[in-house]
């Protein structure tokens, strides 16, 4: 009874989904934000089932699988130096300004830890796609930016893992942190030693020439790093993300990810309107000042960080613009960071709901300020020149 | 050469920038997805002038055009066909010639018929661009330029029999 119900209500919220998305691509917004909106519209309807949860909690899975295949492992070794000089920036510019929030809203640290790591990791989703789609692929402020994000990408993953851990203990006491943080590190440690030194076993056992069998080889060792990594006390994304980078240097990377890519747009487009349908209605109106606020002073740290970062590479000040807001758009791991915790309902602001409009604002709002950045760097830019030339005049 | 500076665009693609002699910049990105986009940037100028979106078959015929490996077919038809009205014809000089032992000049050959021997073959030698001191001998082998009306005047007028067949 459940399931045949459930079905049904899987095909309304897909077809909501495609209409919805059919008009955000029409207005060149992320799908992102319309997912969330049209989850929590949905939610009026009909409750959120343990099936929809169990495609949403594949569709966290298949997303971090994702950015694992696409994360070049290789060259952030290579450029590791780079990497980590923007990235130490951009994470001191941001992260302790969302503990400070999350502080002042009165949350423990845990909430305040995640309302840090909801506020400070960029969307990698949001921003690569602009970046395309404005033609700044070519621009000198490009490269940093993506440095920057792939920074973001690892240390969020590393993080998420951590505060599942700590999340596990529901409070936070030194032997248990140094236990988890041990933990995610020999995790990590695991895998990346493993990508390192067995490519040519890896090559090897999935090389499968059937394409039925492919995808179940594939798909297992998808689930069940996941679920590995959830029975050893981590996030089941953490196992599913470094399975994504082990993949990511063989051969078959492209075949991989051709054969996964459906599922993970099927589940992911279900883990945001999952989201969406649990995010409190009515908190959401009271929260949304809140919301507002916490986006103009986080999205004036990251362009601060952003601008600083461009003036240690040199760059120009349109450039070092450019590059700041052009880390504004949140998404896709704010949101999984938000429902990576069990929430403790006595906090004084939910930080779902906190986090789903934060998220809704920032994405929509955020790819229109990349966009129109142009403009406002020139105003900026002609003004600083106009003082000075009035300075210089002056003298 | 210049040199050619390469850089990851993770999520992206490839970046390729080449400094140009005048200063300007040229910036070829590749995306994963086979998309080709190319900038220009002016000077230290950190926004393009231009952008040019060119898909993976015509980023080949562009690529061919550069290095100066391609060919249009179209041209190769017209050079056929300005081909089609000029005529090389090998003909070797048989004992009763009119042509034999006789300078090109006193032969007035190009006043009579419009054509030119462009090369003598005697035995093993080859005489390119014959000066017109230059005796025809027997059992030489020449090779005259013309369009079909000026060869057909020139076999008639020296009543040429034998002719080799290209």
């Amino acid at each position: 009874m459940i399931v045949s119900e459930s079905v049904l209500s899987l095909g309304i919220s897909l077809i909501a989904l495609f209409f919805a998305g059919l008009l955000a691509t029409k207005i060149n917004q992320s799908l992102i934000a319309v997912f969330i909106v049209v989850g929590m519209i949905l939610q009026n309807f009909f409750p959120v089932t343990i099936i929809t949860e169990f495609i949403a909690t594949l569709g966290v899975i298949f997303m971090l699988f994702m950015f694992g295949l696409e994360f070049s492992i290789g060259s952030f070794f290579h450029n590791q130096r780079r990497i980590f000089l923007v990235g130490v920036y951009d994470l001191i510019f941001n992260f302790p300004l969302g503990m400070l929030i999350g502080w002042i809203l009165g949350y423990d640290l845990i909430h305040s830890l995640l309302l840090g790591g909801i506020i400070y990791v960029t969307s990698s989703v949001i921003v690569a796609k602009s970046i395309i789609d404005l033609e700044r692929s070519a621009n000198p402020e490009t490269e940093c930016i993506l440095n920057i994000l792939i920074f973001e990408d690892m240390f969020i993953a590393m993080f998420l893992a951590f505060i599942v851990g700590i999340g596990n203990y529901n409070h936070i006491e030194v032997k248990g942190t140094l236990f988890v943080i041990l933990k995610t590190t020999g995790f990590f440690a695991f895998y990346i030693i493993l990508s390192r030194t067995s490519k040519k076993l890896i090559d090897w056992l999935v090389d499968v020439e059937h394409t039925e069998l492919f995808v179940i080889l594939i798909l297992s060792i998808i689930v069940l790093s996941a679920g590995v990594a959830a029975r050893i006390g981590l996030s089941e994304a953490i196992g599913a993300f470094l399975a994504g980078l082990l993949l990511s240097e063989t051969k078959q990377r492209q075949r991989i990810s051709e054969a996964i890519k459906p599922f993970q747009q099927f589940s992911t487009a279900i883990f945001f309107v999952a989201f969406g349908m649990s995010v409190d209605y009515k908190h959401v109106i009271y929260l949304i000042p809140m919301g507002i606020f916490i986006f103009i002073i986080s999205s004036f740290s990251k362009v601060m960080g952003g601008y600083f970062i461009g003036k240690r590479y040199l760059l120009s000040k349109k450039a070092c613009l450019r590059l700041g807001f052009s880390l504004v758009p949140r998404g896709e791991f704010s949101i999984i960071l938000a429902g990576a915790v069990a929430m403790n309902n006595n906090m004084p602001y939910s930080l779902k709901s906190l986090a789903g409009v934060y998220v809704l604002l920032s994405a929509i709002l955020g790819s229109i300020i990349m966009k129109e950045s142009e403009r406002v760097t020139k105003w900026f830019v002609e003004k600083k020149d106009d003082e000075i030339k009035q300075i210089k005049e002056n003298i | 050469m210049s040199e050619i500076k390469e850089c990851d665009l993770p999520g992206i693609g490839k970046k390729f920038t080449l400094e140009l002699d005048s200063g300007d910049k040229l910036v070829v990105v590749i995306h994963s997805s086979g998309e080709r986009e190319v900038f220009k940037f002016i000077h230290d100028n950190d926004e393009p002038t231009s952008v040019t979106k060119l898909n993976d078959e015509e980023a080949h015929q562009i690529g061919a055009i550069l290095t100066g490996t391609y060919f249009q077919p179209v041209i190769e038809d017209e050079q056929k066909l300005a081909m089609k009205n000029v005529t090389m014809e090998w003909i070797k000089i048989v004992p009763d010639s009119t042509l034999a032992n006789k300078k090109i000049e006193e032969l007035n050959i190009r006043k009579l018929t419009g054509v030119s021997i462009t090369t003598i073959i005697r035995g093993k030698h080859v005489i390119p661009n014959p000066s017109s001191h230059e005796i025809i001998k027997l059992q030489d082998t020449i090779i005259i330029v013309g369009n079909n009306e000026q060869i057909k005047k020139f076999i008639a007028k020296f009543e040429i029999k034998q002719r080799l067949e290209e």
